[in-house]
């Protein structure tokens, strides 16, 4: 990248010098992951025509306001912006020099424990009765082979989105509001006698979903069938946003939105930088609570936290940001896989501090939890009364 | 772009500075990034986006630079479920009804029924019909549904609308075009892509001070600046709701009208209702905080 500067404006005329400035920063920027298309590159010279040159605080706004529409990219921009046009020995690295694993490598952390084995599993049965077997199989207990086949059902998931009705009004016979417009056509025909009656009625549309999914180590066994589950929940329309947590939160519906699951679980987990490690619960909600929640993100949304609920923070927190939570979200739903187990209760501190803002707490070990989850977030319809 | 068939006047600034003085004639002070944007918008005839944190004078701009092109201003307010008939235009069916009444029996054709006169213009349909050249402010746009923000896209690249029974209307002159954002949810890069984009960061407390002074006549000086150290020193906790410069204004005016010359410990708590509008926020500043913020703001 740093060869390809060119030093000596002299060479070429002004016009000329600027115009591959601005194409090679844009290039710089892409790389920055910004998305910079011929569009913004010829408003961008536009603008650099409009302006006083020689001030250099006017030729950063200019460039700045063509170049980036999202805030996100503004440090990026900003760090590309000094690399570039204020001359630094060479452009600092625009991403975290950090070796990136392979999503192979990454699975492999995810995996299930080596080692376990299908209790009756010689035995030859249908493809139909083996998926329903597999069905309430736990996730934790899945050999590689059983999980391959499980991916196949998670994705068919159809995932149930809970409904709200929209301020917009659709033609329906059975309607309360009458059409007007319709009617005033009709009219016509009888002298302006309102006869023929035609109604609208509210439409109805899917309600925000936002999930939050735990990636911590006490969660390895579940996380990459959840993660599953989450591309499967993104794919069911518009309003989903996901997020992934252990010790920092990170959001993951761009990556998540690819249709090919292995490409949206490959960019998904080179995404997240803590995989299997610690979990702060409490610290992470009141991250999503601070950033998301502020946007109103939450206000309305059902919210599906997916977690164990162990906490190695202050359980304080967790009530803290559950409360704040819930009285901006329409539902809370915990998934939490350890309810599979018969004699699970909630006494983990974390769990215990949460369970009082829960509107349903559902397990999420096995296929079969998760078809259950998309009936109970189907089934959601007032506010806090899941 | 198509720019062919609309009429475009000259630009009416020469340079950012002279737009910068006219901003500041219509009591807006910009800073240097904003007033650049607004300078490119019209050089560029682009929408200009502004996005920042609520309360940072996002709608305070647009009007401030509607005045000072003395251009109309045309607002359009969205929320969740707005629509065309709220948005664009609507027939007037009560006096169509009436029309058809008052006509002798099979005397109305549809043509009359759905002519101009029967029609009524919602905020775009006006900007677009506008003989004048108006400012068309598309305030929280990201509170409308994409349904609406796709309709939008259209509007804003050939300003036009069609209206079934009419035909095609298209903008004698280009609207200038505004639109704000609370970034509730993110908008379409199709949407984005046709606008220039504008993050309003808080201002600086020297700038602040400057605004307070200029918005509430007659306030102490020794007040608008300890008022605004105050709201910085909150921005920089973590509420849930930092104050915005409006919140700011309002502070200082309730403030002056309470006759303080500067900040007191229980004024400042009696009145803090209107610099934080969260519950919990107000919990966390009181007492020894609140009395720490203040001695720290006066320095």
């Amino acid at each position: 990248m740093a060869d390809s500067r060119t030093p000596s404006p002299a060479a070429a005329g002004p016009p000329h010098a600027v115009v591959r400035h601005v194409v090679l920063f844009g290039r710089v920027l892409r790389e920055g992951g910004l998305e910079v298309g011929p569009r913004r590159i010829a408003d961008a010279l536009r603008a650099l025509d409009a302006i006083d040159l020689a001030r250099q605080e006017d030729v950063y706004w200019a460039l700045r306001q063509t170049l980036v529409a999202r805030r996100e990219d503004l440090e990026t921009f900003d760090r590309a912006f000094h690399a570039w046009f204020l001359r630094a020995a060479t452009p600092p690295p625009l991403r975290p020099a950090q070796p990136l694993r392979t999503a192979a490598e990454r699975r492999r952390v995810g995996a299930p424990a080596a080692g376990v084995e299908l209790d009756g599993g010689e035995i030859e049965v249908g493809s139909w009765s083996r998926d329903e077997l597999l069905r309430k199989r736990d996730f934790a207990a899945m050999t590689a082979e059983e999980f391959a086949r499980a991916r196949a059902l998670i994705r068919e998931i159809a995932v149930g989105r809970p409904r709200r009705r929209t301020h917009r009004l659709r033609p329906d016979d059975r309607g309360t509001a009458i059409d007007v417009r319709a009617l005033v056509r009709a009219s016509l025909a009888t002298g302006g006698d309102p006869v023929v009656r035609a109604y609208r009625s509210r439409a109805h549309a899917p309600r925000k979903l936002v999930l939050l999914l735990d990636i911590s180590g006490s969660m390895e066994a579940y996380a990459r069938a959840l993660l599953l589950y989450l591309h499967a929940a993104r794919g069911s329309g518009r309003g989903v946003e996901t997020f992934a947590f252990g010790t920092r939160l990170t959001r993951l519906t761009p990556e998540l939105g690819s249709r090919n699951a292995d490409t949206a679980l490959a960019a998904a987990s080179s995404r997240v930088v803590d995989w299997s490690g610690g979990t702060r619960i409490g610290e992470s909600l009141k991250a999503y609570n601070d950033e998301w929640g502020r946007r109103a993100l939450t206000r309305g949304a059902v919210v599906v936290v997916l977690s164990d609920g162990c906490e190695r923070g202050d359980p304080l927190v967790v009530a803290a940001e559950m409360a704040r939570l819930a009285r901006q979200a329409f539902a809370v739903v915990w998934v939490n896989p350890l309810k599979g187990h018969p004699e699970y209760e909630p006494l983990t501190g974390g769990m215990q501090a949460a369970y009082p803002y829960i509107d349903r707490l559902v397990s999420g070990h096995d296929v079969a939890s998760l078809e259950a989850l998309g009936t109970v977030l189907g089934g959601i319809v007032r506010r806090h009364a899941a | 772009m198509r720019t062919g068939f609309i009429y475009s006047p000259p630009m009416v600034f020469a340079s950012i500075d002279e737009l910068d003085s006219a901003l500041a004639g219509a009591l807006y002070l910009a800073d240097r990034g904003l007033a650049t944007a607004l300078y490119l918008s019209l050089v560029l005839e682009k929408p200009l986006l502004l996005e920042g944190e609520a309360g940072v004078g996002k709608t305070e701009a647009a009007k401030a630079i509607a005045t000072a092109l003395e251009a109309p201003l045309i607002r359009l307010q969205c929320y969740e479920g707005l629509d065309i008939a709220h948005a664009v235009y609507e027939w007037n069916y009560a006096r169509q009804l009436l029309h058809i009444r008052a006509a002798e029996a099979g005397a109305v054709d549809e043509g009359e029924l759905f002519g101009r006169e029967f029609l009524i213009r919602r905020p775009v349909l006006e900007a677009i019909e506008s003989e004048e050249r108006v400012l068309l402010l598309i305030d929280e746009i990201d509170r409308a549904d994409e349904e609406f923000e796709a309709f939008l896209l259209e509007v804003l690249s050939d300003f036009q609308v069609t209206v079934p029974e009419l035909g095609t209307i298209a903008a004698r002159q280009r609207p200038y075009v505004i639109l704000t954002s609370n970034r509730t949810r993110e908008l379409h890069d199709a949407l984005k892509r046709r606008c220039l984009y504008h993050w309003i960061d808080h201002p600086s407390v020297a700038r602040e001070i400057q605004i307070v002074e200029l918005r509430v006549p007659g306030v102490p000086e020794r007040l608008a600046e300890e008022a605004a150290r105050f709201a910085a020193e909150l921005r920089s906790l973590d509420l849930q709701k930092p104050p915005g410069l409006a919140e700011t204004i309002d502070w200082v005016q309730a403030l002056t009208a309470l006759g303080q010359q500067e900040l007191q410990v229980e004024q400042v708590h009696a009145t803090l209702g209107t610099l934080l509008k969260y519950h919990d926020d107000l919990l966390t500043i009181r007492d020894e905080t609140l009395a720490q913020l203040v001695a720290t703001a006066r320095g």
